[in-house]
């Protein structure tokens, strides 16, 4: 995990050479009335990183920022920033500041004063302040003029580029996002998620980022952690989490797979259907009950010329076309969904009556 | 046909618009006109105009008392009123506690009592207290049936205002004084302000509450209302029309304040 961060650092000029937590977690929790919304999280964030916290809605990684940022105290746990102990430090003595995925914008305001709002707070000048608001405006590219306009005026990325000036405005080691790129339609949110990447390379800050969307996550982070019901189940970089989710949760999360449940017996693995499963050498899994997850371009069409290593045939009962790609929904004899996702020029040609295919190098097992 | 349709509905919209304010201006304007009457009785057509009852309303003392009690009790109705129901909204709009539903319900009661009963009841109340009725228990008397209305018009405001705003300035490093000052109390001010005016009004033009609670003080309603029962002057219409007049340059006089001080910050933006 620290080399990741290592080599994260090694493109920010403004980072110390040598990575240390500038903030760490250590079982922290919260629970409201009997319920832990945050359940045992231990966590090291390096100077500089980029972190994104994935998990369904309910899944806690709203509390968690909440609690990093100091609008929520922890029920049990340690949070320390850069060594010190924050638990009840309120929000407004952190050096931290969080992008609210309402934005949270004072809508009374221009442009300017909510970004000076911070540098009002620090009595700063007003020449001084004014400045510091039109260097902020250039650096999130909004024009100029946009300092005098009222704040509710402005279009949903204006808005976005608005809080993200306010909140370098503090001047916060951390900055925190709560999913602040939802609301935006789908080329906008590409185009801004490339420019907090950035951003965040340019100022060397630490960014603690949460969404639900796997794409968001791995675009932007050094690191991914997924979290589930209060936990992080597995924290890594993007290409870990991909190639080798911990569980079958983490798996389904990003994105669409097939399961193939499997079951150990004293003559290896096997299928549902009592065939044997091929795996990759090396595995190791506690108990008796996995599951092989296979990505749908992993998986193929089995012809006489090309084989695979595990087998199964099927009906084809839907074809979509998701433009250079297309999928294909297949029903199993035992009744299971399977998709197959094949470039365009590799259309299937045949009937609907089909065998299907993955080699065990391509597949991920995973306990339960 | 579409156009044919359109401008016979245009005309009625216009001769419905005309109606509705000529009827709700028309009596107005009568009272206006019998204050300018030189005759001592109320009587249509107006004989003769003068503006000697005007001049005679202006110059009674009489009335300068009447005109100083019901604008004291008016603003000290709506600074105290201003300030429990700020807090009132608050809680009944803002913040979720135990028993907030049982206060929302409990607080609109009072505004659906019958006010003369209410006045009555008070003035039994203050009786028992061994208080003597003076314009300082009408206060008393005002704030009971206001503040609720007042806790309404403001909580109105605060439901629309989004508390994600107070953290925001927070976790910007405001403290909480600084968010009252610069956040919460300026997204509010329409409410705050719309809540004061209402106060103003209801107490500057409160009857039934006067009658029971003022004892010996007289206000403006008060004292039409007994020279309408006996001993009629055009000194009435006079001072109505007066009082009137003066209800709307106030409001017009607020809202020209209120025009100069946004093009005032608007300016201030601008040149920065």
């Amino acid at each position: 995990m620290s080399s990741v961060a290592a080599s994260s650092l090694s493109d920010s000029s403004a980072a110390p050479k040598t990575p240390r937590p500038v903030l760490q977690l250590v079982d922290v929790r919260k629970v409201f009335d009997g319920f832990a919304a945050v359940d045992g999280i231990s966590l090291d964030i390096e100077e500089g990183e980029f972190v994104t916290i994935v998990g369904p809605s309910g899944s806690g990684k709203t509390t968690l920022l909440r609690m990093l940022a100091g609008l929520e105290s922890p029920s049990g746990g340690y949070i320390t920033l850069r060594g010190e102990l924050i638990n009840d430090v309120p929000s407004n003595r952190r050096p931290t500041c969080l992008v609210f995925q309402s934005l949270a914008l004072f809508p009374h305001m221009t442009v300017g004063d909510n970004i000076e709002f911070p540098l009002r707070v620090r009595k700063m000048a007003p020449e001084e302040r004014r400045r510091r608001a039109l260097e902020l405006m250039a650096k999130v590219r909004l024009p100029e003029d946009y300092y005098a306009k009222n704040v509710m005026l402005c279009s949903g990325g204006e808005k976005q580029r608005v809080a993200l000036a306010r909140a370098f405005a503090y001047d916060p080691d951390v900055l925190f996002f709560d999913e602040p790129l939802s609301a935006l339609d789908y080329k906008l949110k590409k185009l801004l998620e490339k420019e907090l990447k950035d951003l965040h390379r340019e100022s060397g800050k630490t960014f603690v980022y949460i969404t639900h969307s796997l794409e968001e996550a791995m675009v932007m982070s050094d690191r991914i952690g997924v979290m589930r019901a209060g936990k992080v189940v597995q924290i890594g970089t993007p290409e870990q989490i991909y190639s080798t989710p911990a569980d079958r949760f983490v798996a389904e999360f990003f994105g669409e797979v097939n399961v193939v449940p499997i079951r150990r017996t004293e003559g290896g693995w096997l299928r549902r259907d009592g065939k044997p499963v091929a795996v990759a050498p090396g595995l190791s899994i506690d108990g008796d009950e996995a599951s092989v997850v296979i990505r749908p371009e992993y998986m193929r069409f089995v012809t006489e010329e090309a084989g695979a290593d595990n087998t199964l045939s099927g009906t084809i009962f839907n074809e979509y076309s998701l433009g250079s790609r297309l999928q294909y929904q297949i029903r199993s004899r035992t009744g299971r969904t399977f998709l197959v996702e094949v470039p365009r020029a590799a259309a299937w040609k045949g009937d609907g009556e089909v065998t299907i295919g993955w080699d065990a190098a391509n597949a991920i097992v995973v306990g339960g | 046909m579409q156009t044919v349709g359109r401008t016979r509905t245009h005309f009625l919209i216009r001769a419905w618009t005309v109606f509705v304010v000529l009827a709700i201006y028309l009596p107005i304007a009568c009272g206006a006109l019998a204050g300018l009457s030189k005759g001592r009785y109320f009587a249509f057509p107006v004989r003769i105009f003068s503006t000697e009852w005007w001049g005679k309303t202006l110059d009674s003392f009489e009335i300068h008392v009447l005109v100083q009690n019901s604008v004291l009790i008016a603003l000290i109705v709506t600074v105290l009123s201003v300030l429990f129901a700020f807090f009132g909204a608050l809680a009944f709009a803002r913040y979720p506690w135990k028993g907030r539903r049982a206060f929302q319900r409990l607080l609109l009661l009072p505004i659906f009592f019958p006010q003369p009963v209410l006045g009555l009841a008070l003035l039994l109340w203050f009786n028992a207290l061994g208080i003597s009725p003076s314009w300082k228990t009408a206060v008393v008397a005002h704030l009971v049936w206001i503040v609720p209305v007042v806790t309404l018009v403001i909580a109105i405001q605060v439901f629309s205002f989004d508390p994600v705003l107070e953290e925001a300035a927070s976790d910007l490093g405001a403290s909480r004084l600084f968010t009252l000052r610069t956040v919460t109390l300026p997204i509010l001010w329409p409410g705050i302000w719309s809540g004061a005016l209402f106060a103003f009004l209801l107490s500057w033009g409160n009857f039934p509450l006067s009658l029971y609670t003022a004892g010996a003080d007289s206000t403006i309603p008060k004292w039409l209302y007994s020279k309408m029962v006996a001993g009629y002057t055009p000194m009435v219409p006079a001072l109505g029309t007066m009082s009137t007049l003066t209800a709307a340059a106030l409001l017009l006089g607020g809202g020209l304040i209120r025009l100069l001080i946004r093009r005032r910050a608007e300016l201030r933006a601008r040149e920065g």
